[in-house]
C-alpha cells in the first residue's frame, strides 16, 4: 500500500501538479526536497481562487497531462506491487490496454482510473479530486475529433504525440513526410491504398493531413527535422507535374527556421535504414521519454522504451550525419525537380 | 569522414556532458560512465552546469568587450541552448563561427542544426583537435586569419595526453591567428579536488571512455597562455572567471578556466 506520506508520490504528484498549474505554483515550492501534499494543494489554491483558473494563461496539451497521467498512474502502481495484469483485471481490461493508458495513448476515463486509485492504496480525497480533475483536463477534445470516423485509434494517438512534440525527427524512405505534402501529392499517395474508396473519404483523409500542417504556423512550432532518402525524391507519385510542385514546396519548406531537411543520396550508399521508415517524436518535459513510432499497413507501434528508443537514435543520428548538409540539400532537390 | 566510428557502446565525452546538462541526445553507455563518475565525484554535475555558463561569459566578453567577430570553437558537443554562436550573433549578428568536433553523433546535430538558418555565418568541421593542419586549413575558408580570431578549447584540452603534445596543438593553433586574437580554455584541474577523487576519474576514463582523462595544475594550464596576456582575473575555477553578480558561485568545480590575448 502506498501513503500519501510517501515522498515519491507527491513529489511525482507535484511534477503533474507544476506543470498543470504553470506559474500558478510559486517558485518557494520548487527547490524543496521534501514537500507536504498539504503544501502543494494550499499553493496551487490561493484563497477565492478557482482551483484550475491558472490553466487559461498556462494552456496544457491534453496529451502531455495524459503522458504524465499515465506515468504517474505506472509509478502508483510500481509502487504498491500490482502488475499490469492485476491492474487490467481491476477495471476488466487487458494488460495491453494498461500499457496504452501508461503511456497516454489513449484517454483516461474517471472511473477506470478512480478503480485504479484505490486498487493502488490512494485514499486521500482531496488528492483524488485533484488527479480526477486533472483526468477530466486531460480529455478536452482535440482539434482531430471531428475526424474520427477515418482515423484509426492508432493514429489519433500519433496526432497527439505530434501536436505535443518538441522535436520531431524522422526517417522516410518511400514518401514525403506528411507535414510536408501539397495537397496533390497528399491525395495521391491517399488514393494508392484506398482504390476502392468512396472520393468523400479521400477528400476527408486529405483535409486531415493538411490540417496537420496547421503546426508550421502555430506560435512555438517544434523542430521538424527529417531526413529523406533520395527515392522519395525520385518515386513519381501522382505523376511529373504532382512531384515537381511537391519539391518545389520542399524547397520552400526547408526555409522555414524551424524545419531541417537532409537528403540521403543514392551515392552514399549503405546508410544505417535497414530499419525503414521511422518517427522520433521528443518532448519538452524533462520526465517524458522520447516516442519512436512505426507505421505499419493496419496498425502502429510506438516504442517509449529508452533501450529501444536508442536504437532508432542512433539509426536517425548516423543517416543525419551520412546525409548531405541541409543546404547541400536543397540545392540537391533542385537538381532532382530538374531532372523531373 | 576522419572522425571517430559510429559507437554508442563507449561512453563520449560530448554525449556524457549533454546528459549532465539535462539533454535527450545520449546512450546507456555515457549515463552509465556518468554515473560511475558522480559516483567517483558528485560535484560533477555542477561542474558541467559551471563550464557550460563560462563558455557563456567568455564569449560574451570576447564579442561585447574584446570585439571578435571569428570564433574557432574546437569541441563543440551536442547542440543545446547558448551555443557560441548564438551567444556571439546575438551581440554582433555577422559574427562567424567555425565548430569542431569528432564525435559523429555531434556531427549529426552541428550540421543540420548549427549550419542552417543563422545570419551570421557558421561551419562545421569533422576534425580531430589533434589535426591542426586540417583544422586550420578547412576552417579558413570562412575565418580570415589575418584578421583577430577567438580560439575556444573548453573542456576539451584535458583529453588531450601529455604524449601527444598539447602544448604543442595549442601553439600551432596560435600560431596562425594575428597579435590581438584571444584564447579561452576550460580545464579539468589538479588542486581542485582531493587526490583520490581526480585519480578515481582519471581511471575510470581508462576504462569507460573514448576519451583518457588528463587533470593539469593552475601552472599547466596557464602555460597554454605562454606569449599572451592573461584576461584577469587569470587562470580560476570556471564558475569564478569573471563571476557575474548575485550568480551561484558556491559549487566547487574540478575545472580550472582562462582567456588570454595573444601580443
Amino acid at each position: 500500500m502506498v501513503g500519501f506520506g510517501d515522498y515519491r508520490v507527491e513529489m511525482a504528484l507535484l511534477c503533474v501538479w507544476q506543470y498543470a498549474f504553470g506559474c500558478l505554483v510559486p517558485a518557494r515550492g520548487r527547490g524543496v526536497p521534501v514537500l507536504g501534499l498539504e503544501a502543494v494543494v494550499t499553493t496551487v489554491e490561493p484563497d477565492g481562487e478557482q482551483p484550475f483558473s491558472g490553466l487559461d494563461d498556462a494552456p496544457v496539451e491534453a496529451t502531455v497531462l495524459r503522458m504524465m497521467l499515465g506515468g504517474q498512474l505506472r509509478r502508483l502502481r510500481e509502487a504498491a506491487g500490482i502488475t499490469p495484469d492485476q491492474a487490467g483485471f481491476e477495471i476488466r481490461a487487458s494488460r495491453s490496454k494498461i500499457s496504452r493508458l501508461e503511456t497516454g495513448r489513449v484517454g483516461l476515463k474517471s472511473r477506470d482510473v478512480k478503480d485504479l486509485l484505490a486498487l493502488y492504496g490512494v485514499t486521500d480525497e482531496r488528492l483524488l479530486a485533484k488527479f480526477l480533475s486533472l483526468v477530466r483536463q486531460s480529455n478536452t477534445p482535440d482539434w482531430w475529433t471531428k475526424y474520427s470516423d477515418i482515423l484509426p485509434g492508432w493514429f489519433e494517438a500519433y496526432l497527439g504525440f505530434e501536436s505535443a512534440a518538441s522535436t520531431i525527427r524522422s526517417f522516410e524512405i518511400q514518401f514525403v513526410p506528411g507535414l510536408f505534402q501539397t495537397e496533390d501529392y497528399a491525395r495521391a499517395v491517399t488514393r494508392l491504398g484506398r482504390k476502392a474508396a468512396p472520393a468523400g473519404e479521400i477528400e476527408e483523409r486529405v483535409r486531415l493531413r493538411l490540417s496537420r500542417q496547421a503546426l508550421h504556423t502555430r506560435p512555438a512550432p517544434p523542430r521538424i527535422w527529417s531526413v529523406m532518402d533520395e527515392a522519395v525524391l525520385r518515386r513519381g507519385v501522382g505523376g511529373a507535374a504532382v512531384m515537381r510542385a511537391q519539391l518545389q514546396h520542399l524547397i520552400e519548406s526547408a526555409a522555414m527556421p524551424h524545419v531541417t531537411l537532409q537528403v540521403v543520396p543514392f551515392s552514399r550508399g549503405g546508410h544505417a535504414a535497414e530499419s525503414g521508415s521511422f518517427t522520433v517524436l521528443r518532448f519538452e518535459e524533462n520526465d517524458l521519454p522520447d516516442v519512436v513510432y512505426l507505421e505499419q499497413l493496419t496498425g502502429a507501434i510506438y516504442l517509449d522504451q529508452r533501450p529501444d528508443v536508442e536504437q532508432y537514435l542512433e539509426v536517425v543520428d548516423q543517416v543525419s550525419g551520412e546525409a548531405l548538409t541541409p543546404d547541400a540539400t536543397t540545392d540537391f532537390i533542385e537538381q532532382v525537380a530538374s531532372e523531373t | 569522414m576522419s572522425g571517430t566510428e559510429f559507437d554508442t557502446s563507449v561512453a563520449h565525452q560530448a554525449r556524457m556532458y549533454d546528459y549532465l546538462l539535462g539533454g535527450k541526445d545520449n546512450y546507456a553507455a555515457d549515463r552509465a560512465a556518468i554515473d560511475a563518475q558522480l559516483e567517483i565525484y558528485p560535484g560533477l554535475a555542477f561542474a558541467a552546469l559551471a563550464n557550460r555558463a563560462f563558455l557563456g561569459r567568455a564569449v560574451r566578453y570576447l564579442t561585447a568587450e574584446a570585439g571578435m567577430r571569428q570564433f574557432l570553437d574546437i569541441g563543440t558537443g551536442i547542440p543545446t541552448a547558448g551555443n557560441t554562436h548564438q551567444v556571439a550573433q546575438e551581440i554582433a549578428p555577422q559574427t562567424r563561427v567555425v565548430y569542431v568536433d569528432y564525435d559523429p553523433v555531434v556531427l549529426a546535430h552541428a550540421r543540420a542544426l548549427l549550419v542552417s538558418h543563422e545570419a551570421g555565418a557558421t561551419d562545421y568541421i569533422d576534425a580531430d583537435l589533434r589535426d591542426t593542419g586540417r583544422i586550420l586549413a578547412e576552417a579558413g575558408e570562412l575565418l580570415d586569419f589575418s584578421e583577430p580570431a577567438a580560439v575556444t578549447l573548453v573542456a576539451i584540452l584535458h583529453a588531450i595526453p601529455d604524449s601527444d603534445d598539447p602544448y604543442g596543438i595549442v601553439a600551432r593553433l596560435m600560431d596562425a591567428v594575428p597579435s590581438g586574437s584571444y584564447l579561452a580554455i576550460s580545464h579539468m584541474g589538479t588542486g581542485l579536488i582531493d587526490r583520490d577523487t581526480r585519480r578515481g576519474l582519471e581511471a575510470h576514463s581508462g576504462r569507460m571512455m573514448q576519451q583518457r582523462l588528463t587533470a593539469r595544475s593552475r601552472e599547466q594550464v596557464a602555460r597554454f597562455f605562454d606569449g599572451m596576456d592573461l584576461v584577469p582575473p587569470g587562470v580560476v575555477r570556471v564558475e569564478e572567471w569573471r563571476r557575474e553578480p548575485g550568480a551561484d558561485g558556491g559549487g566547487g568545480s574540478a575545472l580550472w578556466g582562462a582567456v588570454g590575448r595573444k601580443r
